[in-house]
């Protein structure tokens, strides 16, 4: 099972979102990390055959995805971003009506709903209406639309927003675990989502991959440029605004902060092994890098 | 048919669809229908004519009084029963003209057959009041020598060719004369109020389900729609099965409840008077039973073709604000530009649904298509939920294709 982008291409009048993006993903969990407007939902949606690429084109086991039509829709669970659900449906009957919508037989489509629900612990809610949901709750119920079909390929476009830090792990583990021999995408600019269980991570600006590699790798790319530095507390700010710093760490009266800089900021500053988030700070100027 | 279940749940869980559904019944069954019927309509005349709705509240018992009142006149319409109509008015004080007894049917016969009578000195008063009953003679002659003249206006005015008198004529010679004759109001305004069931309940629908395609932008949920296996394609299918389903089921409610009123009410008795009554010009030689078939085929079928034409705007924008004020223009645009618009422009506009010539079995109109005069009530009846059905196709395809 493969699914290939090659030199996938999408133009907003003049502005390339996408520009000339090529990977071959196998089995695995992949993550694309990138700022807001990055061009991450604008590639997801063109793997989702949602939307016409300007040129090039995505494959799926050697078939271009779009002229699949329904072959390719029944592999494929998506979570958009953003997605919205009918209010005065309830969990149980939003799963069932978009069971019906991805060709799942009844009597399969009904056991399918009552294992997602219990899956992503939403079975004491089954029966309320999604008005009433939260966010996290929502994008669980998100979550299990996707998942109804049992796809091959899993797109997932910013799947934790919204959710607790409870529900993020249950859900990184539930994705890690579903994985196996299927492809499954997941968009976030949230790092240590990716970090946890990315088995490739895709780095995306301005439309383009402009890294790629497993998350230790990714890590390695700012290996020696990691530095941590023990400041009192007054002096903090004067760093903050003259290095990037990662970390901001209170010690006492001391504060020790983690700087990603290509050179080493003070004399006294220590080297410290590299990680995603230091990574990514460094390619994207720090102001997604935290949440 | 699954997809058709949900989608049709979904439709009828709507907030808006209930409140509307709720208002539309509120309206038109309890308010219109039971307090129409036991007071405002047929309820008999009140002592305070300066209030608005001037009646008691004792339409069931008023009715059988007005068919009571009918009955005296023997049960046929011979031309001696203007005479007496007229003469039995006067000697009862002048009822008024309020209460739904056949007097206005007797003001309307003396003021269009019988011109001549009309006092220049008395204008502003009823005819009813002074004609000499003994003068209102040769009814059916006067009402031959009427209808002939004013298709013969018609015909010079281009609305009908004279092929289309003829045919008119011809049909007009199938009724029946002398006319049976029992209380007749209660028949024909229930035709009426039928026949334009389809325009009252446009409106509503297009509340309902102006929102169908449009409101799923808005849902937010068009990519999960999009990225399912069958994509928007059968889910469109779904969409304007339901809405259809929605259409009839509203009508059945609204309509059924109407009916159902007009038995209780009404009765039977009557169903086989002549549709003439209501209006001289009347060529059809059908009953009132045939009429009020009509009327509901007619109001049915309009629902319908409307409800294809929402469809179709509900696909095309992308705003639910917008698809309904398209819808609503749809309904209340034609009338709004009657006065601006050439003739042709006129009929052809009455053609689109919902066609509000719903009483035009009661009048003669002729429609000319590819040069064939054909009687407007087979026109009205057909081309409106044509145009909606084959908006349904489009409405699919639109839909489905939209990015």
């Amino acid at each position: 099972m493969e699914l290939s982008l090659n030199c996938l291409t999408k133009f907003f009048g003049r502005k390339a979102a996408v520009d000339c993006v090529s990977a071959r993903l196998g089995p695995g969990v992949y993550g694309l990390l990138g700022a807001n407007g990055a061009g991450k939902t604008t590639l997801l949606r063109m793997l989702c055959a949602i939307l016409e690429p300007t040129c090039g084109e995505a494959c799926f086991n050697g078939r271009e995805v779009a002229s699949m039509g329904e072959a390719y829709r029944d592999a494929l669970g998506y979570l958009p971003q953003d997605f919205g659900v009918y209010p005065n449906y309830t969990a149980a009957e939003f799963l069932s009506y978009i069971a019906v919508l991805k060709g799942i037989p009844r009597e399969r489509a009904g056991r399918r709903v009552q294992e997602l629900l219990e899956l992503m612990d939403l079975t004491p809610a089954a029966g309320k209406k999604l008005g009433t949901f939260s966010g996290g709750m929502r994008q669980r119920v998100g979550v299990a639309q996707a998942l109804l079909n049992d796809p091959q390929i899993l797109v997932l476009d910013e799947p934790t927003s919204g959710m607790d830090p409870k529900e993020r792990v249950r859900l990184r583990n539930l994705l890690s675990e579903y994985a196996g021999d299927k492809i499954v995408i997941l968009s976030t600019h949230i790092v240590s989502d990716v970090e946890a269980i990315a088995d490739r991570v895709f780095v995306m600006n301005a439309g383009k991959f402009i890294m790629q590699g497993t998350v230790p790798e990714l890590a390695r790319a700012v290996e020696g440029k990691v530095w941590e530095l023990t400041v009192p507390r007054g002096r903090a700010r004067q760093w903050q605004e003259r290095v990037m710093v990662a970390n901001y760490r209170r010690e006492g009266e001391q504060v020790v902060l983690r700087i990603v800089s290509d050179e080493r900021p003070s004399d006294e500053a220590a080297p410290c092994e590299s990680i995603l988030d230091d990574a990514y700070l460094y390619y994207f100027g720090g102001a997604e890098a935290r949440r | 048919m699954e997809l058709f279940a949900l989608e049709h749940k979904k439709l009828w869980r709507g907030t808006g669809t209930r409140i509307c559904v709720l208002l539309c019944f509120a309206y038109f069954v309890l308010y219109g229908g039971v307090l129409g019927y036991q007071w405002f309509l047929y309820g008999s005349e009140g002592d305070d004519p300066t209030r608005a709705y001037n009646h008691r509240f004792d339409g069931y018992c008023a009715i059988r009084d007005y068919k009571e009142l009918a009955a005296g006149y023997g049960g046929v319409w011979t031309d001696e029963t203007l005479p007496r109509m007229v003469k039995d008015y006067n000697d009862m004080g002048h009822p008024g003209f309020q209460n739904m007894a056949d007097w206005t049917l007797a003001l309307l016969y003396v003021d269009r057959l019988y011109p001549e009578l009309e006092d220049p000195e008395q204008r502003f008063i009823s005819m009813m009041y002074y004609v000499d009953p003994e003068e209102l003679t040769d009814f059916y002659g006067r009402r031959q020598e009427y209808l002939e003249q004013a298709l013969e206006t018609r015909r010079q005015n281009g609305e009908l060719t004279e092929d289309d008198v003829a045919m008119l004529l011809e049909m007009d010679s199938q009724v029946e004369k002398p006319w049976r004759y029992e209380w007749v109001t209660g028949w024909d305004h229930e035709v009426r109020s039928l026949a334009g069931m389809g325009a009252q309940l446009a409106p509503w629908l297009a509340v309902a389900l102006a929102f169908t395609f449009s409101g799923e932008r808005q849902s937010g949920a068009s990519a999960l729609l999009r990225a399912a296996k069958h994509g928007r394609r059968r889910l469109a299918r779904a969409k304007v099965l339901s809405a259809l389903a929605f259409s009839a089921e509203i009508y059945a409610l609204i309509v059924g409840g109407s009916v159902a009123l007009q038995f209780v009410y009404l009765g039977t008795d009557g169903w086989d008077l002549p549709i003439q009554y209501d209006d001289l010009l009347t060529v059809a030689p059908w009953n009132m039973l045939q009429a009020e078939l009509y009327a509901l085929a007619f109001s049915f079928l309009n629902v319908i073709g409307y409800a294809g034409l929402v469809m179709l705007l509900s696909a095309l924008v992308k705003s639910n604000v917008l698809s309904v004020i398209l819808s609503l223009a749809v309904v209340y645009g034609p009338g709004l530009l009657e006065d601006y618009l050439p003739r042709w422009a006129r009929h052809a506009l009455q053609l689109l649904p919902p066609a509000s010539g719903g009483a035009d079995i009661f009048a003669c109109h002729v429609f000319h298509i590819f040069g064939k005069g054909i009687w407007s009530p087979y026109v009205l009846i057909t081309v409106p939920v044509l145009i909606g059905l084959a908006c349904l196709p489009l409405a699919v395809m639109c839909w489905s294709r939209r990015r």
